[in-house]
């Protein structure tokens, strides 16, 4: 147990290493680094398709496909607490 | 101003953050897991992301904390 | 759980139905402002738990109708599926109603303005449908996980007796 402890305090450093490391060239805030793409959906999205809210037409027009995973990850984790907590599911 | 409001919000997280895996009563450490949440949700909202914020508040502030007392009713109170 | 006290009956039921309602503006507005389908079926199933805690259980599970929720929620995949299978001649998820006129096609100005609610063609149809979705699932989570810790503490209970 005593012996693990060193192994997790060397770990931890080293992982603060390279956070710090990474927060040495951190982009500053607010300014995206490639552009073209938001550009693109900030012109295009009112007309093309009519909606005033950019975000939500990325989510369900321009990436709907991403929001079908996560609908559908919603609908197993429902469908496995329901199989996990059914009424006489671990009857032995 | 609104830097020392950040500064305060992010400095709430990481004291309640804390606090969640320091309690030994589980309620109590449910409870500022909670706190946790709405922080990080008002910290979305600071950042500008407004639709992120509100899924925080609704599933974390709320949902999960409702869930994990649930949870808690079966299980002991306290922690060994 | 156990229903608490009087104060706290009476103040849920007059505040939970606005719980209710601020969830369906989150829904119905996805496309005008802040929020969606996920975040506004969030809130409306809060208003499970708030009934959860504050009216106990036994009188939750005579309100809900698990067979209700579940039936929702396959439905709401379904509509969402369906908006997006419908596009197909283009692309899957493709904006068909966009601009046609009708229940979900008007046109909007250009440029920033207030927003007009029947706009933006499969966009506040896939709001609905997944704002349906999440309420029954996420109510059908709070109310099987407490069905099922009722049923463990039951069982303990007998146990002990032997």
């Amino acid at each position: 147990m005593r012996g693990w402890r060193i192994f997790y305090l060397l770990g931890l450093m080293v992982m603060c290493g390279l956070f710090f490391g990474a927060l040495q060239d951190i982009h500053p805030f607010g300014e995206p680094v490639e552009p073209a793409m938001d550009d693109y959906f900030l012109e295009r999205a009112q007309e093309e398709r009519a909606v005033n809210n950019v975000v939500t037409s990325i989510v369900f027009d321009y990436r709907g496909f991403d929001t079908l995973g996560e609908a559908a990850v919603l609908f197993t984790a429902v469908t496995s607490v329901v199989a996990l907590f059914r009424k006489g599911g671990h009857e032995r | 101003m609104a830097d020392v409001v950040h500064t305060a919000v992010l400095v709430l997280i990481v004291v309640s953050a804390f606090f969640a895996a320091w309690f030994r009563d589980l309620l109590a450490a449910v409870i500022s897991l909670a706190i946790m949440s709405l922080m990080i949700s008002l910290e979305f909202y600071i950042l500008q992301a407004p639709d992120v914020a509100i899924a925080e508040a609704g599933i974390g502030a709320g949902l999960s904390t409702a869930i994990y007392m649930i949870a808690l009713r079966a299980c002991k109170r306290t922690r060994r | 759980m156990n229903p608490l006290s009087l104060i706290v009956r009476t103040v849920c039921n007059v505040f939970a139905w606005f719980m209710v309602i601020f969830g369906a503006y989150i829904i119905v507005h996805g496309h005008l402002s802040p929020g969606g389908g996920f975040q506004g079926g969030a809130v409306v199933a809060t208003f499970i738990a708030f009934l959860l805690v504050a009216h106990g259980g036994k009188r939750l599970l005579g309100w809900v109708k698990e067979g209700l929720f579940s039936a929702v929620e396959s439905t709401g995949l379904l509509i969402f599926l369906g908006a997006g299978l419908f596009g197909i001649s283009t692309t899957f998820f493709y904006n068909f109603l966009a601009k046609k006129g009708g229940l979900f096609g008007s046109v909007v100005p250009l440029g920033s303005n207030t927003g007009v609610l029947n706009s933006s063609g499969t966009i506040a149809l896939m709001n609905l449908a997944v704002g349906l979705e999440v309420v029954a699932g996420l109510s059908l989570i709070i109310v099987y996980m407490f069905k099922g810790i009722r049923l463990e503490l039951d069982r303990e209970e007998e146990s002990h007796d032997r």
